[in-house]
């Protein structure tokens, strides 16, 4: 089995402090892992390091080539003047590769039709809500048709339906072979996919 | 007005600068909505240095101007990237003390008025020289924005997320501080080292105010310094000033029309 994340004995360091301690994580294809812990526990260290953003102090990463990640919380300024197709159309970039595809522009149609934000194409990123703004960013993410994805929480600031609609978008990468970790503090969550991985992270170590 | 068209000198300035002005302004857009605002002043004051250095020297300008602007050009982004906070100090440091240094190398040495023409910018200045220099900048300033253009806008909005699609974000960033340095130092003939961050990054900035949509605002930004450009110039002429002068006066100008227009229509 081509594994999409095997990651061994990492050790995170900021300034000097240990902030993940020996954990390790393989995850094969269309397998669903949950990283739940309390604040400050290291789980969004760990996974902008599987994101690549950290580096490790010291273990072994291998990943999949195709890796979408979504962050807790979107690094660009809101005023940023950018519609909202051209920021999903970001995720169709890889390197090597300078311009965009007729392929590339109908998976990000797909993709923002998945997530229901179609309507919002042409729409500034500025004038956008909390929710929509993440369901911009997944749909980023899952128009890069990526064999890893990376979600660190998610389901913050979406309602019910954008929930549920996120869960089925999930649940068709997953089948397609696609490994999910996500960040999470709602147990809720877990009850979106059943048949799931939980890791719980407590002070950098897997529980 | 229209008789000065026919002078050599005019000329040469006119299509100059408005290609340096256009290829400014389109990069400005970059550094504006990354925070690099005060790059092109920073820069400007290096490349003062050097010229003064190179004037020293007795050795053409560009010689030593460019490839220690696209140096600076690169350490400062370097620094406002890895230590957030530490950009404009950088950026202070490297322009004040770069400017000492032009001063002092100026007055010890034979205290060209090269320097000076530097300094404050002039269009008797502009040779045929930096004309072809200006054409071919334009070329691969224009060139560069549009095969890197996509990229560009990635790198502009979220340099994390670039990286995490495994790009190799230091390479574009190299690439964006090579083509600020070469806009910058091909400025600083017209505008003056002084003035040349205005034309960087006052049409970005008005540019802002009307676009919707960062394609718009590249393109607006251009056209806005081209305008700006060109009335600046006529300003200059007109009133006996030094171009950088009018330059920024007009661009100066537009922007606050364009902020009270706006607020007008609110």
């Amino acid at each position: 089995m081509d594994l999409r994340l095997n990651l061994q004995n990492a050790v995170i360091k900021y300034e000097e402090k240990i902030i993940i301690d020996g954990v390790s994580i393989t995850a094969g294809p269309g397998e669903m892992i949950f990283i739940t812990g309390a604040n400050g526990s290291g789980k969004s260290t760990l996974i902008k390091t599987i994101a690549g953003l950290l580096p490790l102090a010291s273990g072994k990463i291998e990943r999949a080539k195709k890796i979408s990640y979504v962050p807790q919380v979107e690094e660009a300024d809101r005023n940023f003047p950018a519609r909202v197709k051209e920021i999903v159309m970001t995720g169709r970039q890889r390197p090597g590769k300078l311009f965009y595809t007729q392929r590339d522009k109908e998976l990000v149609r797909d993709s923002m039709r998945e997530l229901e934000i179609e309507d919002l194409s042409e729409h500034e990123l500025k004038i956008l809500s909390g929710g929509q703004l993440r369901r911009v960013m997944l749909a980023r993410a899952l128009c890069g048709l990526p064999d890893l994805l990376l979600l660190d929480e998610p389901c913050a600031g979406l309602d019910v339906e954008s929930h549920k609609i996120l869960f089925e978008a999930l649940k068709k990468n997953l089948a397609r072979g696609c490994a999910i970790l996500m960040v999470t503090h709602d147990d809720s969550d877990l009850a979106g996919i059943t048949s799931s991985r939980v890791i719980n992270i407590s002070n950098g170590r897997i529980l | 007005m229209l008789e000065l068209l026919k002078y050599p000198f005019v000329q040469r300035a006119l299509i100059a600068g408005s290609l340096i002005s256009f290829c400014a302004a389109v990069l400005g857009v970059i550094l504006v909505l990354k925070h690099y605002s005060l790059i092109g002043h920073g820069l400007s004051e290096i490349g003062f240095a050097s010229l003064s250095i190179a004037s020293a020297l007795n050795i053409p300008a560009v010689v030593i101007a460019t490839p220690s602007v696209i140096a600076a050009s690169f350490v400062i982004m370097f620094v406002s990237q890895r230590y957030k906070t530490a950009g404009d100090i950088a950026i202070a440091i490297a322009s004040s003390a770069a400017l000492a240094l032009g001063i002092i190398i100026s007055s010890l040495g034979s205290a060209s008025s090269g320097t000076s023409s530097y300094l404050f910018g002039s269009v008797l200045a502009v040779s045929e020289g930096d004309l072809i220099f200006s054409v071919v900048l334009s070329l691969i300033v224009l060139g560069a924005f549009i095969i890197f253009y996509d990229r560009f806008f990635l790198i502009t909005y979220s340099e994390d997320y670039a990286r995490s699609l495994g790009i190799n974000t230091a390479l574009y960033q190299l690439i964006i501080s090579i083509l600020t340095a070469l806009v910058v130092v091909s400025g600083m003939r017209i505008t003056g080292t002084l003035l040349i961050s205005g034309v960087i990054i006052l049409p970005a900035v008005t540019a802002g105010s009307l676009a919707s949509g960062f394609k718009s605002l590249v393109i607006l930004s251009g056209l806005v310094s081209l305008i700006a450009f060109i009335a600046g110039l006529m300003i200059s002429f007109a009133f006996n000033i030094p171009a950088g002068a009018g330059v920024i006066g007009a661009n100066t100008l537009i922007l606050i029309l364009v902020k009270i227009l706006k607020l007008k229509i609110k």
